[in-house]
């Protein structure tokens, strides 16, 4: 009696524990399926899968910064910059297509990795809280993304080009393949390598880390150039999945990105958290869209209702957390 | 060295800027813009610099500001050509309430005002004392988005299934431009399935009319607010294999909306001749320097673009 106890106690606490956010996630899910015709047809799944991919992505990125306790609140702007570099490079004439192609993946991942590099430098150089920094990129590269693009919406992709972004491999949009690919990645290095490790560490106490002899600084500038390079990546599965390119778009992207860390269960103040749990942040914020929506509730309401659910959510986190630690 | 250049550069800067104030007794007109961002107010400044460049008997000082709700840089804006003495103030005001206050001082000073775009709250205008009638120039959004929609509804016929995507909800031009809609709807008796905002945005267009879809999959045709989120409506229904089926119209006629009407993936837009516009108003503005009384509503043309008009 007493061993099956301690069974299911291990087991609860293992549920709590690692399950975690993902466990409001199915019931979340599970409610909308219940509830809401067609929410659970292949179709709308497919959907919800097009439309969690670009925020997955920078979230991934985003994941790595909140780690080290930091903030990227550029992500939104350096998106729209990255789409007009790769949007110019791809429709120039003067290239054929194989190499434009290449040419804007490039440009557009290249741009994000220096955009993330100079808000990470400026941080550890002049140590500036990073929410100072990437908020004067913000702006920075909105303007930039002005500037260059003379304010107009590039389009006439390749077809060819056009064409991939719809693709879809057994039922799964292309860019959301993309997007997981991406996740794997990430949860590999964070987990598996030691740049991954040392992350954790750091966003866990600093100075002991720096006292053992290990370069913090480079560590941290790394997390923001990743970060950087996750937003030219989205950029390009942006571009794959509306065609265009804009100088306007990506404004509010940072909140939900930063939406879908917390969510997650990735701690604001570093050292702690996961990018499964990322992905199901994403994902819940998705689903809340899609469902929603699909109530057929207004507006306004819509709105408050995803406010609502996204501090229900961290709320019942930490009473998840606790009750881990009563069964451990 | 340097020194002297530096002495050199502040004597040739103080030449020039005195030349230019004892050259120069031409009016000047300041220009205050919405946000630059907006593909059309950034054609609709160029047209108002290209206009000054060509006309060369006025000094024009465009201001712009950083996103379509910045009130606060606007009325700095039109404070700032109230101290500076412009002899016009040429105004498409973010909100047409706030700007009012702005606007009785820079009257007060002497200053013509011309109010385009977007029409000032009559209600505050009365409130502030000035007069009811109070000069704007400026298309009719109302009429824009009602013509466009009623080119959707000869198409689709009456009793068609609709849905509208509203821009942001508290501007102006996007209320008017769903009444003009709902004018539509009520006149052929349209089935109108959902009215929802996408807050001027691609992207976000593109997920709720993807979701839409799901939702309404008999849905026959898609009123737009503008062309950006007509641009996020048109891809969403090509994702789902439905582009022959159902009919887009948008307002505003950006490029990219001209190249999907060419290849008839859109139905039509609104042109309201951004590029023109500010120029209009300058122009109307000059008449009231000149000692003309201008009031009321001058209205600027608007007109149905659709790949009829684009051939």
């Amino acid at each position: 009696m007493q061993g099956k106890n301690i069974q299911s106690r291990k087991w609860l606490h293992l549920l709590l524990n690692e399950a975690g956010i993902g466990l409001i996630f199915v019931v979340l899910c599970g409610l909308f399926a219940a509830f809401v015709p067609n929410f659970a047809s292949l179709n709308n799944i497919s959907n919800i899968f097009t439309q969690i991919s670009i925020n997955t992505v920078i979230s991934t990125g985003m994941t790595f910064v909140i780690l080290l306790g930091g903030i990227d609140l550029s992500v939104g702007s350096v998106l729209s910059l990255c789409t007009i570099l790769a949007g110019m490079t791809i429709t120039n004439k003067a290239l054929p297509f194989p190499f434009a192609l290449v040419g804007a993946v490039g440009a557009s991942i290249l741009c994000g990795m220096i955009c993330g590099f100079f808000n990470g430098f400026v941080a550890e150089k002049w140590k500036v809280h990073s929410f100072v920094v990437t908020l004067g990129m913000l702006n920075i590269a909105r303007g930039a993304a002005l500037q260059i693009s003379g304010s107009r919406t590039i389009f006439s992709f390749p077809a060819a080009f056009n064409a991939f972004g719809t693709m879809a491999v057994g039922g799964v949009p292309v860019i959301f393949v993309m997007a997981v690919t991406g996740v794997s990645l990430g949860h590999f290095v964070l987990k598996k390598t030691v740049f991954g490790r040392m992350i954790y560490a750091i966003g866990n106490n600093e100075e002991a880390v720096r006292l053992c002899g290990h370069n913090t600084r480079k560590y941290k500038i790394s997390a923001f150039v990743l970060c950087g390079a996750c937003v030219g990546v989205a950029a390009v599965m942006y571009m794959l999945r509306l065609n265009i390119a804009s100088p306007i778009l990506g404004a509010g992207f940072e909140l939900s990105a930063i939406a879908a860390v917390v969510i997650g269960g990735t701690s604001m103040s570093g050292g702690k958290g996961s990018l499964v749990g990322t992905l199901i942040g994403a994902a819940i914020i998705g689903v809340l869209n899609n469902g929603l929506l699909l109530i057929g509730m207004k507006d306004f309401a819509r709105q408050m209702v995803t406010g609502l659910i996204i501090v229900a959510a961290v709320v019942l986190d930490t009473y998840r957390v606790r009750l881990s630690r009563l069964f451990s | 060295m340097k020194k002297f250049l530096l002495c050199a550069l502040v004597v040739s800067l103080l030449c020039v800027s005195t030349s230019s104030l004892a050259a120069e007794k031409k009016p000047v007109v300041g220009l205050v813009m919405k946000s630059l961002a907006n593909e059309f107010f950034k054609t609709m400044e160029e047209g108002a610099r290209k206009f000054a460049a060509e006309d060369g008997t006025f000094e024009l000082i465009p201001v712009g500001m950083n996103s379509e709700t910045d009130i606060d840089t606007q009325i700095n804006a039109v404070e700032n050509f109230i101290t500076q003495k412009v002899d016009m103030i040429v105004l498409a005001p973010a909100d047409s309430v706030g700007l009012v206050p702005s606007v009785k001082k820079a009257v007060d000073a002497g200053i013509a005002v011309v109010n385009f775009d977007v029409t000032l709250d009559k209600k505050a205008i009365a409130d502030n004392g000035l007069p009811e009638d109070f000069l704007f120039v400026g298309p009719d959004n109302t009429l824009g988005s009602e013509l466009v929609g009623k080119y959707l509804a000869e198409k689709l016929g009456k009793k068609a299934k609709v849905i509208i995507i509203e821009g942001n909800p508290g501007a102006d031009n996007a209320k008017q431009r769903k009444e003009g809609f709902m004018k539509v709807v009520d006149a052929y008796e349209l089935d109108l399935l959902e009215s929802t905002t996408a807050h001027w945005e691609t992207e976000e267009a593109n997920t709720v009319m993807t979701n839409l879809l799901t939702k309404y999959p008999d849905v026959q045709g898609v009123m737009c607010a503008n062309d950006s989120m007509a641009l996020g409506v048109v891809k969403a229904i090509e994702a789902a294999g439905k582009i022959d089926k159902i009919a887009v119209v948008g307002f505003d006629n950006i490029e990219a909306c001209q190249a999907l009407i060419k290849e008839g993936k859109m139905l039509a837009t609104v042109d309201q001749f951004g590029p023109e516009m500010a120029a209009n108003a300058i122009k109307v503005g000059f008449r009231i320097l000149k000692g003309e009384k201008v009031s009321g509503w001058e209205k600027t043309p608007v007109e149905v673009v659709s790949k009829e008009t684009l051939r």
